[in-house]
């Protein structure tokens, strides 16, 4: 089996710019603009986790004013009918769909878990590093999406 | 800067002419956001100025960019799936009884934008043609940019979801990278060329089919007449033209017949449609 | 996801019935009198994944013409071909726009005509 080269930053501009047109921004009006966030885009975290074949997580983070524009885009609702819970399922649903996307360019067998949310608190994954991230603003709220890869188990030859 | 309301109006008929796309009022800021990078890549200082130009001097080229611009990502597989059953159950059976000689059939996608129509084209005749035969699509398209697209042949999950049944996805594409390129078995039977259309053609090789659907529209009648008439030289005598669901040559070109094909209608050059045309396939 | 499905296809004329996972699905389906023409499965989800809800609902003779559409951001070849092979009808690749996903319902003869032909 080839070597598959590790997703870039390109791939995940690919697939955002994927995300962006089909849920956050059809009209192409509102883009996600790459670029210096700003402040960090901390306040609300969503990942998911991939294992077997690969190991690792991806995150999608952004500020709790941009994950609120997510949601009502997402829900065609108004920013202010959105509760916290639309928040999270509409941000572990950009985790899902980021991870499943990034997940068809790593090796065979890996597998996503399902999106864990974590709000008010920097997202961190221990003895992992950061193989590429994307970072910019959406609607002038910074946010981002990385990739982080794990020390896995003992590697087992592909079945 | 925000559009006039008749520049609006120009811009909202031409893509409801065609992209059956409905702009309605309220969406003039659309039309900027989408229009601002067309105006600055011809010149223009503001999207203002660049339609002010295009209603003074209309330019199909100009009018397909703008067209393109608000309705990316609307391109669909097998466009109104109509011509391609047709093509399915009634022109390749003619075909395969006319052709049995050569065994090949050439086929003109003449507006292929970014190539969903050639590669629709490709794999309706990869499965209706018996073993043994060959096939070729030639894709043209007045678009540099647009040809080398199609020519990549890649596309993105949006794009692959519109139209294109699963089983044919996972049968002629592969994975490549975020999205999906079409298959080597399928590339090589289609060639890309930038052409326009209003210019002397090119000496080609005649064609068994031609699409040419959703182009006429952008040129006034006489334009029209001298496409028609140019296309009907690189079209076999008995060869079959498809044009867009809203298109007719009718009162435009005596030179072709229309007939009835499956549940649409093709072009057939006049002298040799034979009494009783071919009905429902 | 739910909720945008929801939202699409309830424009299309569809009551929209909800579950959870696959197991949760097979319940609320056996308490039904009619069953749905149309059944949009995510893969990824706990207790029953949507590859199982396929294969079983395709061996159940009650649910055999509910047409089975795949939802799911699993886009690898080998995966899709599993699914078919299971028995999905089709199959969507998030991320998806409205219009995409009336497409293939119009493809499936669910919805009279498509989005944008």
């Amino acid at each position: 089996m080839t070597e598959q080269p590790t997703p870039t930053v390109d791939d995940l501009r690919e697939i955002a710019e994927q995300v962006w047109a089909a849920y956050l921004d059809p009209e192409g009006v509102r883009p996600f603009l790459v670029g210096e966030p700003g402040e960090p885009a901390t306040a609300v975290s969503a990942s998911v986790s991939l294992t077997g074949g690969w190991h690792g997580h991806v995150v999608v983070s952004c500020s709790s004013g941009a994950a609120r524009h997510a949601a009502a885009a997402f829900l065609a609702m108004e920013a202010g009918e959105v509760s916290d819970e639309d928040m999270t399922d509409v941000m572990g649903e950009l985790a899902n769909i980021v991870g499943g996307n990034v997940k068809s360019m790593l090796p065979a067998a890996t597998a996503v878990s399902l999106p864990h949310v974590v709000a008010g608190a920097d997202n961190r994954f221990p003895t992992t590093r950061r193989i590429c991230e994307l970072s910019g603003t959406w609607l002038d709220e910074p946010f981002s999406i990385s990739m982080w890869q794990g020390r896995g188990l003992a590697e087992v030859p592909a079945a | 800067m925000s559009l006039s309301a008749s520049d609006f109006a120009f811009v909202a008929g031409l893509v409801r002419r065609e992209s059956a796309i409905v702009l309605a009022p309220g969406k003039e800021y659309l039309v900027e956001a989408r229009l601002l990078p067309v105006a600055r890549q011809a010149g223009a200082g503001s999207v203002a100025d660049y339609l002010g130009t295009l209603q003074r001097r209309p330019d199909p080229a100009a009018h397909r960019s703008v067209v393109d611009a608000l309705t990316t990502n609307e391109t669909s597989w097998f466009r109104d799936r109509e011509p391609f059953s047709a093509l399915t159950d009634v022109v390749v059976p003619h075909l395969v009884g006319t052709r049995a000689a050569a065994r090949s059939v050439r086929v003109w996608s003449a507006a292929c934008s970014s190539g969903q129509e050639p590669y629709s084209l490709a794999i309706t005749l990869q499965q209706a043609l018996p073993a043994g035969w060959r096939y070729q699509i030639h894709a043209t398209d007045i678009s540099t940019e647009m040809i080398k697209r199609a020519s990549a042949g890649e596309f993105s999950q949006v794009e692959v979801n519109r139209g294109l049944p699963v089983q044919l996805l996972v049968n002629h594409f592969t994975r490549s990278g975020t999205g999906w390129k079409v298959a080597p078995a399928l590339r090589e039977n289609v060639t890309f060329q930038q052409l326009n259309l209003t210019a002397p053609l090119p000496a080609l090789a005649s064609f068994d089919v031609i699409f040419l659907r959703n182009v006429l529209i952008y040129f006034d009648v006489e334009t029209k007449r001298s496409v028609l008439r140019n296309i009907c030289k690189l079209l076999r005598p008995d060869g079959w033209l498809f044009l867009g669901a809203a298109e007719t040559t009718i009162g435009v070109d005596e030179g072709f017949e229309r007939v009835a094909v499956g549940r649409t209608s093709a072009y057939r050059p006049r002298a040799t449609v034979p009494a009783g045309t071919l009905g429902k396939g | 996801m739910r909720l945008i499905l929801r939202r699409i296809v309830g424009q299309c004329g569809f009551e929209v019935l909800e579950a959870g996972d696959g197991r949760a699905a097979l319940d609320l389906l056996g308490g039904l009198d009619t069953v749905p023409q149309l059944a949009l499965v995510d893969w990824n989800m706990p207790n029953m994944d949507g590859l199982e809800f396929v294969a079983a609902a395709r061996e159940d003779a009650r649910l055999r013409d509910m047409t089975l559409v795949m939802v799911t951001t699993e886009s690898e070849q080998s995966q899709i071909v599993r699914a078919l092979a299971a028995g999905a009808h089709e199959y969507v690749i998030k991320p998806f726009t409205a219009e995409a996903m009336i497409d293939k319902l119009a493809l499936l003869g669910l919805v009279p005509t498509g989005a944008n032909t």
